[in-house]
């Protein structure tokens, strides 16, 4: 079958079962999720006349998050402000801007000569990973197969809207920034909010390492996590 | 069952020897101790024999997390690791270590409270904590290996997030001085774990901390809060003159400034001036490289400052050298602070020619690698002194054998090389010799057996206090009221609660004014080297400060911070807020408890420790066998109460415990009363005190 002839579903069981290198570990959870993605992928699959008209084109951001890692002391409170502020609870796995994940050995994780890499046990660098605000097509909100991922004044940020949520968690494997998250206590997935415009995690920053600034696409030029809808993104054609 | 915000409910108690893991209720069981050191001690009190040694499979280790870790209130995540201390000779009694980083907080995040080891494991294992799923897990691969070794082989199974706490080769070769370490965040205790087989434990929490009070009023009490922060130890004014700054203190750790660099920041970073008002660069007042390694190579070298979670004063060095790992075959990365840094550089008596300083900032960052993989913890400088004085006094000359004695490669330790090291604490880390041994054991163990003499104990420099343990923060910080806080504890005191206030850097009239109102006379406190004679207030101020560091360490706060009695803002005429810790508390937990009434769980908390204290010393003569000062104290310097001298009187002494007993309700002997420990609620205390004949 040739790559634009593949249907999304198909691109996307591909994208669950087949493409992602996993540990053996990894591949126990991803069978759990491989159910999940079928389910969503048929939805997606049955969109095209939803993205016919237009209802998957998202207005841009106005405005973004970036980072100065060399300024970040890995505090984390912007991680805490994150979900204090605005759910009433630590909780960095809540959080939309993370920091822990990359604290100890940066984004790469556990390497030989770990020592040499990024992070607390390497060179010292910490890495923020932030939402990118991305532009049409909006990966989460694509894949989202409730249309629960909106846009929301006054700065355009991409959010959850929970009462269409249903707690899938496909969106969390289209982010390719694994941006998405989960709070397991509501079971609805979440995501930067941007705070309506005053960002609690710029707030809270002592080192000035964070700043908002207006939107600019910055989904080209930063580091991907994960495969994400990427992988499965065959042009505007398959959808319009 | 009522439900709290802080505390997640549930304490993790793992049998080693049976393989037991059990969930208890935190509330029911240790709520009126809070956590940390407070449910220690209850623990210890309720379930350890006295008379057990630290390395008896019926010791317990507790690593004690309180209400407030894992919070957004500044400078949580401490962890208090209590256990019979190894360190005592030839008795051995409670004591705790202190770990920061992120370990605390994730323990929380993973839904537990604290967690309690008991038992033995048959062969060794280390402790795998994913959220709910509890695990002992086989370390019979990880045994033998370092610390950075280990922790990385964790995090490859846990996955990069996990914290993990690990000890080194030294606490599997039950070396007494040695550390369980996180992150480059140490505690003592590292033997204990190391008896018990537990190689480390690896936490992961996907779960969250909740905050009891609405969400707009604790974020408005933790913005306030941070305006009153001040750099490292609270330091409150900076350590050169800057724009927004009415005074300045060279000896301030707020070193940050205009013209202050992170110097080997990519681009490099200026401090700036580090304005108070300035939210956004609180983490860039404390410039700790500087502090560690003088103004020239510490701004150098350091990268960017690191800490502990949720902490914006960051006090961690966080170092490159490339040297290190060209010339020693260690990283050339090195993070650490304090002690940590120093431990290398002052097992050498000095550094000569020209490049003395190169050579003691290496021995700084080869010795942190050394001890943080090891995990050799160096009794906060007292095993290099008594090194330092063994080798001067020929001593080491005399009771080595000979061959051993050849074997230290004196050419190196003479000419200050810091490779003398890669030598010198290996042989600690594994127990190898007369000097491996000695260095390692209890220090007042190797006193006795080398034979130190009686100047040993005459001298400042020597560090010596009691129990085999140095002074920290003494008589040369806060004269009595450093005295009785060093009294107080089975090991070096950890108190930081009055060297914060001392040491503010603000004029002394401006910290009596403000002394005045929270202990009642500005006689509280004398100007630093200017001291006066004991009275009342001072002995309020040394209770005050002993039952807030057991606050500190029950609720998981940072002591090297807090309390804020001082803070950086003109506006409030420099004063801080000691009633933070129960705004937090109660906001967090939901239990509404004023600064006074938190203040009495402290005091609860505090003479717990101290009822343990005198059962395991099973003597009424609390004043002379356990409340006591070394010679020097009395001896060494200048007359006393004369400007420049740190010396002080036997009778003021004496007079500073009278003073300190009539306020903490004890008899001159130094015990509790009845009254004073049901005041407490602490009446089962006093039961089991007045059969045992140590009642007061």
């Amino acid at each position: 079958m040739r790559e634009e002839q593949k249907t999304p579903a198909a691109n996307i069981a591909e994208f669950f079962g087949v493409n992602r290198p996993t540990s053996r570990r990894g591949f126990l959870k991803l069978s759990a999720a491989t159910a999940v993605a079928i389910y969503g992928a048929n939805i997606l699959a049955g969109s095209g006349a939803k993205a016919a008209n237009g209802m998957y084109i998202l207005e841009n951001a106005k405005g973004v998050l970036v980072s100065d890692p060399t300024r970040c002391v890995g505090c984390r409170r912007c991680e805490l402000a994150c979900t204090e502020y605005n759910d009433g609870k630590a909780s960095p796995t809540v959080s939309r801007i993370k920091v822990a994940r990359n604290l100890n050995y940066g984004p790469q994780g556990v390497q030989f000569g770990f020592q040499r890499g990024e992070g607390k046990y390497g060179n010292f660098l910490v890495i923020q990973d932030m939402c990118k605000q991305c532009p049409h097509p909006v990966p989460c909100a694509t894949a989202c197969p409730n249309d629960a991922i909106e846009v929301k004044g006054p700065v355009n940020a991409r959010v959850v809207n929970t009462e269409k949520c249903v707690g899938c968690k496909v969106c969390q494997r289209a982010c390719p920034w694994d941006m998405m998250c989960f709070d397991e206590e509501i079971g609805k997935a979440t995501k930067c909010t941007l705070c309506d415009g005053h960002p609690q995690c710029v707030e809270v920053c002592p080192t000035g390492s964070l700043r908002f600034v207006p939107w600019r696409d910055l989904t080209k030029e930063n580091r991907t996590r994960q495969p994400g809808m990427l992988m499965f993104n065959d042009g505007c054609k398959g959808c319009h | 069952m009522a439900t709290y915000g802080g505390w997640t409910g549930k304490t993790l108690r793992v049998n080693l020897t049976t393989g037991k893991i059990t969930a208890e209720d935190t509330f029911k069981k240790y709520k009126d101790y809070l956590g940390g050191t407070g449910l220690a001690y209850k623990v210890l009190w309720d379930e350890v024999p006295i008379g057990t040694r630290a390395h008896d499979e019926a010791n317990k280790i507790i690593f004690g997390v309180g209400p407030l870790a894992g919070t957004g209130a500044p400078c949580n995540s401490r962890t208090a690791v209590t256990t019979i201390w190894p360190c005592g000779y030839p008795d051995i009694y409670v004591a705790t270590g202190h770990f920061g980083g992120h370990w605390a907080a994730e323990l929380k995040y993973a839904g537990w409270d604290s967690v309690i080891i008991e038992g033995k494991a048959p062969h060794p294992v280390w402790l795998c904590i994913e959220d709910d799923k509890v695990e002992i897990r086989d370390a019979r691969r990880l045994w033998g290996n370092g610390i950075y070794r280990t922790t990385a082989e964790i995090n490859a199974e846990m996955g990069p997030e996990a914290q993990v706490a690990a000890i080194g080769q030294a606490g599997e070769n039950l070396v007494a001085n040695s550390a369980i370490i996180t992150g480059y965040s140490h505690s003592g205790g590292g033997s204990v774990m190391g008896s018990k087989n537990l190689k480390a434990i690896g936490v992961r929490g996907t779960g969250s901390v909740k905050i009891a009070a609405d969400k707009k009023e604790w974020k408005k009490l933790i913005q306030y809060a941070l305006t009153l922060a001040g750099s490292n130890n609270q330091h409150v004014v900076p350590a050169e003159p800057q724009p927004w700054a009415e005074y300045y203190d060279p000896g301030s750790r707020w070193t940050g400034g205009i013209g202050v660099f992170w110097g080997a920041a990519n681009p490099p970073l200026e401090t700036g001036a580090c304005d108070p008002h300035d939210m956004q660069s609180l983490g860039l007042r404390c410039q700790k490289g500087i502090k560690d390694f003088g103004r020239e190579f510490g701004e150098k070298h350091t990268v960017r400052m690191g800490g502990c979670h949720a902490c914006p004063i960051r006090c961690h060095a966080q170092m490159d050298y490339p040297p290190l790992e060209e010339k020693y075959g260690y990283s050339r990365y090195a993070a650490n602070t304090c002690l940590g840094w120093s431990a290398g550089s002052s097992v050498f008596m000095s550094f000569s020619g020209p490049d003395r300083l190169i050579k003691q900032s290496e021995a700084k960052l080869l010795g942190k690698h050394l001890n943080d993989d090891y995990g050799i913890w160096d009794n906060y400088g007292l095993m290099e002194k008594m090194f330092q004085y063994a080798y001067e006094k020929g001593i080491l000359k005399r009771i080595l054998p000979e061959a051993e004695y050849k074997s230290i490669p004196w050419d190196l330790y003479e000419s200050g090389d810091p490779a003398f090291l890669l030598d010198f604490y290996r042989r600690i880390a594994y127990r190898e010799g007369v000097l491996g041994k000695g260095l390692g054991d209890p220090a007042d163990k190797t006193i006795e057996e080398w034979g130190f003499a009686e100047d040993f104990f005459k001298k400042t420099k020597w560090k010596y206090w009691k129990m085999g343990h140095p002074y920290h923060h003494s008589t040369e910080d806060s004269a009595q009221i450093g005295a009785l806080i060093n009294m107080q504890y089975n090991r070096d005191s950890q108190n930081h609660s009055h060297t914060n206030l001392q040491n503010s850097g603000l004029p002394i009239e401006v910290v009596k004014r403000i002394c005045a109102k929270v202990f009642g006379s500005p006689d509280a406190i004398d100007a630093k080297g200017k001291w006066t004679p004991m009275n009342k207030y001072k002995a309020k101020a040394a209770k005050w400060a002993s039952i807030r560091k057991e606050l500190h360490d029950s609720l998981s706060l940072c002591n090297w911070m807090y309390p804020w009695v001082t803070s950086p803002l003109k506006e409030r005429n420099y004063e801080g807020d000691t009633a933070l810790e129960a705004k937090y508390f109660s906001l967090a937990t939901g239990i509404k408890m004023t600064e006074e009434e938190l203040d009495l769980v402290a005091e609860r908390i505090f003479n717990l420790h101290r009822c343990l204290t005198i059962l395991e010393m099973n003597t009424r003569d609390m004043r002379n066998k356990h409340d006591i000062a070394p010679d020097w104290v009395f001896e060494d310097g200048g007359e006393p109460f004369t400007p420049g001298s740190n010396r002080l009187t036997r009778e003021d002494i004496e007079l500073a415990k009278d003073l300190f007993y009539q306020e903490c309700g004890w008899t001159r002997e130094g015990l509790p009363t009845r009254a004073t420990l049901e005041r407490l609620g602490l009446g089962y205390a006093a039961d089991r005190l007045e059969k045992a004949g140590l009642l007061g």
